[in-house]
């Protein structure tokens, strides 16, 4: 529906250069040089969920759209739609979050707006993030850069954040250790910008619709297929079981600290250790590779030898009893 | 119809006379209704679970039994 | 996962594929009933690997493929109630009614909320007395036995908010309109695991002696399945045809007792309308006159709904394996998972939605699924 909303009324109004490319962020012009800015809003429910709550997704979140890009970011300005009544103590915990993940990213949040709204109309708080980041010359991953041969990575086992918010859902709950992997990106990219500079051709961090979206929309963008072992997919034990308990994919659940990356395929060794070197990255792992065929397609071998069509889904992913 | 997967008892209770338990799921834990495996299970059994509902014990042995025969025909054959 | 991993790996999973390819003189044809059986089929690619011995044919065996459209429309009609909270599977969330989906309800503002088990949904009974709790029980024997204790326990318990829509069908009606139509191919079935849990499988053989059919008892997992289709050929290529367990771990011939006990206190055999294939006489489950007050269509007086289904979908035909997906006119253009016409489009492990997926590879994957 988002893809409609945008195509049949955004677009047609704010159509330029820039947005029509339809990035995670935009890269513009300022005084000659190149600079980066992304914007993202956090509609999440509920707001605090084991291993974090919308404050860290909030800042994450846009530092990694902006990594994404290839940029290091530098500031943040945060616009806040608060419910009233929204408790204090629940406020200040969603700002130290914010705080934290700041300060440890070496970001500003420069500017902000704060909004009340009445009881019922913002699910607890709305939180709107936009950041702007310097961009470096000659590391431009884009999605439309995958190639034939390249290797493709994940930074991390997929499914904790979709698993942890979904073990406190209404109707769902379930007691278990999956903590979100909330996570700036920011720091691994750059130890590849470093490092491998050009020969990494496209990154996107995995998040709403799981590693599946990613690995399919840098498909789509770039014309190229995407095979994936099955074997080599990292998913933890106990997002697994929960998967399995709810009849989830484990490709399509939620991560909100996960990258996927496609390198030129002589550089995916050394890819793997430079993103091993950082916390958030201790996981990673190459989980398949670009082909020619079946452009825009992902392909999964699975364990009998036989293939199936990983496809993006049409809405979020259901749990099931059937 | 079909979601079923195999837990094991980590816990007994009854709510209200209703034999329930909890059952942990290879490290994911949830409430589970006993009433129709009450007789025949206790913690440490391994149960198949349904919509929050214990369907049918594992019988562990047959469990063990066939996979014991399929490991054996799976030495037997070629590679392809 | 202890007792499902095991069931997964790939090595063993080879070995009965080769298995079957060297004992199988001849292709044949199976059909599994249960969706979550086509599921796995679809996602390991088994027919795939066994395209020259075996043509698995996906049967109706899955509660969101058949659920009435009438049925769909009288959710959908309680769902847009402002007193209701109408609680459902998460399957059937975005089942296709004649104007729309529950989802599309809940957009709109209904009170819509997917829950795990009926219990779930009982204590959101407890918890809003000021409302009407309805649920949406849909399911196969499987599923009956939760549906059941949740109206039991309301009973038991005194709670007066609380309702199910019931749309329960039951496989061996199923299969016996199966083997009757003048053009059926099924040569064998895969009986399915969960629902022979609870009911055992008594009713089946004398079905496999009538129809002559064998009929394995097969559980959920790639290596299950592979043993089912492998007792299924071995019965086939001798000539034989009777009721045979691979799910021996979970399944039993008189299955749980207790379990088909409540269900025959709290639910009666009624005739019952399958999406795409009409009525089937004694197919469903129905709540008996006893527990009218928890009968969701009696308190809301529901009453006669006629619905349409799209005259361009083939949902029926698909199910009873009269035609692959790829033969309906709509596949794949009027009708894809993003705007589906009918259920089997919709579902994980409806059969049009896996041979949407399947038939995009184009690497010969087709060949005999």
């Amino acid at each position: 529906m988002s893809a409609q909303l945008l195509r049949e009324h955004f677009l047609p109004r704010f159509g330029n250069p820039w947005l029509d490319r339809l990035g995670d962020g935009a890269v513009v012009p300022v005084e000659g040089a190149e600079i980066a800015i992304s914007t993202d809003s956090f509609v999440v429910s509920p707001l605090e969920f084991p291993g974090g709550n919308i404050g860290h997704l909030a800042v994450h979140g846009t530092l990694n759209d902006l990594a994404m890009m290839g940029a290091t970011p530098r500031w943040l300005s945060v616009g806040f739609v608060l419910e009233e009544g929204l408790p204090f103590d629940l406020l200040d915990r969603v700002l130290d979050a914010m705080a934290e993940a700041t300060a440890a990213a070496g970001v500003a949040v420069v500017t902000g707006d704060t909004k009340v709204v009445d009881r019922g109309k913002a699910d607890g708080m709305f939180v709107n993030t936009t950041g702007v980041g310097i961009l470096h010359d000659g590391f431009r991953p884009d999605p439309r850069g995958a190639r034939p041969g390249d290797a493709v990575l994940v930074s991390g086992p997929l499914g904790r954040h979709g698993m942890a918010v979904m073990a406190v859902r209404e109707g769902f709950a379930f007691e278990s250790e999956i903590v979100s992997d909330t996570a700036d990106l920011s720091p691994l990219v750059a130890s590849l910008r470093e490092e491998l500079g050009s020969q990494v051709h496209a990154l996107r961090d995995a998040t709403r619709g799981g590693a599946a979206s990613a690995l399919n929309e840098i498909a789509a963008a770039s014309g190229v297929g995407v095979e994936l072992d099955e074997a080599a997919i990292p998913v933890p034990g106990a997002v697994q079981a929960a998967c399995e308990m709810l009849g989830l994919d484990p490709l399509y659940v939620a991560n909100e600290g996960v990258l996927v990356a496609f390198v030129a395929s002589e550089a995916a060794s050394r890819a793997v250790d430079l993103l091993r070197s950082h916390p958030a990255g201790s996981g990673a792992t190459v989980v398949g590779t670009v082909v020619a065929e079946h452009p825009g397609l992902v392909i999964l071998r699975t364990g009998l030898g036989a293939s199936r069509v990983v496809d993006m889904l049409p809405g979020d992913q259901l749990p099931r009893i059937c | 119809m079909c979601l079923g997967i195999p837990g094991r008892i980590v816990e007994v209770r009854r709510d209200g006379g209703l034999p329930m338990g909890v059952v942990d799921f290879g490290g994911v834990r949830r409430d589970a209704c006993l009433a129709y495996v009450a007789d025949e299970v206790d913690v440490g059994d391994y149960v198949i679970v349904h919509v929050g509902f214990a369907l049918s014990k594992v019988d562990e042995e047959e469990a063990h039994r066939t996979l014991d025969i399929l490991r054996q025909m799976g030495e037997l054959e070629e590679p392809a | 996962m202890k007792y499902l991993a095991e069931y997964r790996d790939p090595k063993l999973a080879r070995a009965l594929v080769e298995r079957i390819r060297r004992e199988a003189t001849r292709r044949w044809t199976l059909m599994e009933v249960c969706g979550g059986q086509t599921h796995t089929i679809v996602k390991q690619g088994i027919n795939d690997v066994l395209s020259e011995q075996v043509e698995m044919i996906h049967g109706p065996g899955c509660p969101v493929c058949v659920t009435p459209l009438e049925q769909i429309d009288r959710a959908l009609h309680l769902a847009s109630r402002p007193d209701v909270i109408f609680t459902s599977f998460g399957d059937m969330l975005r089942v296709p009614g004649s104007a729309c989906d529950l989802l599309q309800v809940k957009a709109r503002g209904g009170d819509v909320r997917a829950v795990y088990s009926p219990l779930d949904a009982l204590e959101l009974a407890r918890r809003h007395p000021d409302k009407e709790v309805v649920f949406f029980a849909v399911g196969f024997e499987t599923t009956a036995p939760a549906n059941a204790m949740a109206v039991w326990r309301a009973h038991e318990l005194g709670v007066t908010n609380f309702s199910v829509l019931v749309s329960h069908v039951t496989v061996p009606p199923a299969m016996v309109a199966i083997l009757e139509a003048p053009d059926n191919r099924v040569q064998a079935f895969l009986a399915a695991g969960h629902v022979c849990a609870v009911m055992g499988w008594t009713e089946y053989e004398p079905l496999a002696a009538r129809y002559r059919v064998p009929i394995v008892i097969t559980g959920f997992e790639p290596m299950d399945i592979l043993e089912g289709i492998w007792m299924a050929v071995r019965q086939l290529e001798v000539g034989r045809h009777e009721v045979e367990n691979q799910y021996v771990r979970a399944v039993r011939r008189e299955g749980n007792q207790a379990a088909q006990d409540l269900m025959e206190r709290v639910f009666h055999a009624v005739d019952r309308g399958w999406r795409g294939i009409g009525v089937i006489p004694s197919s469903g489950l129905g709540l008996r006159p006893e527990f009218a007050g928890y009968d969701a269509e009696v308190r809301f007086s529901l009453g006669f709904i006629r619905a349409d289904e799209p005259a361009a979908c083939r949902a029926g035909d698909v199910l009873r394996g009269r035609i692959k997906p790829s033969e309906c006119g709509a596949f794949g253009t009027a009708c894809t998972p993003e705007s589906p016409l009918g259920a089997p489009m919709v579902s994980s492990e409806g059969a049009c939605a896996a041979y949407h997926n399947f038939a995009r590879v184009g690497r010969g994957a087709e060949r005999g699924a």
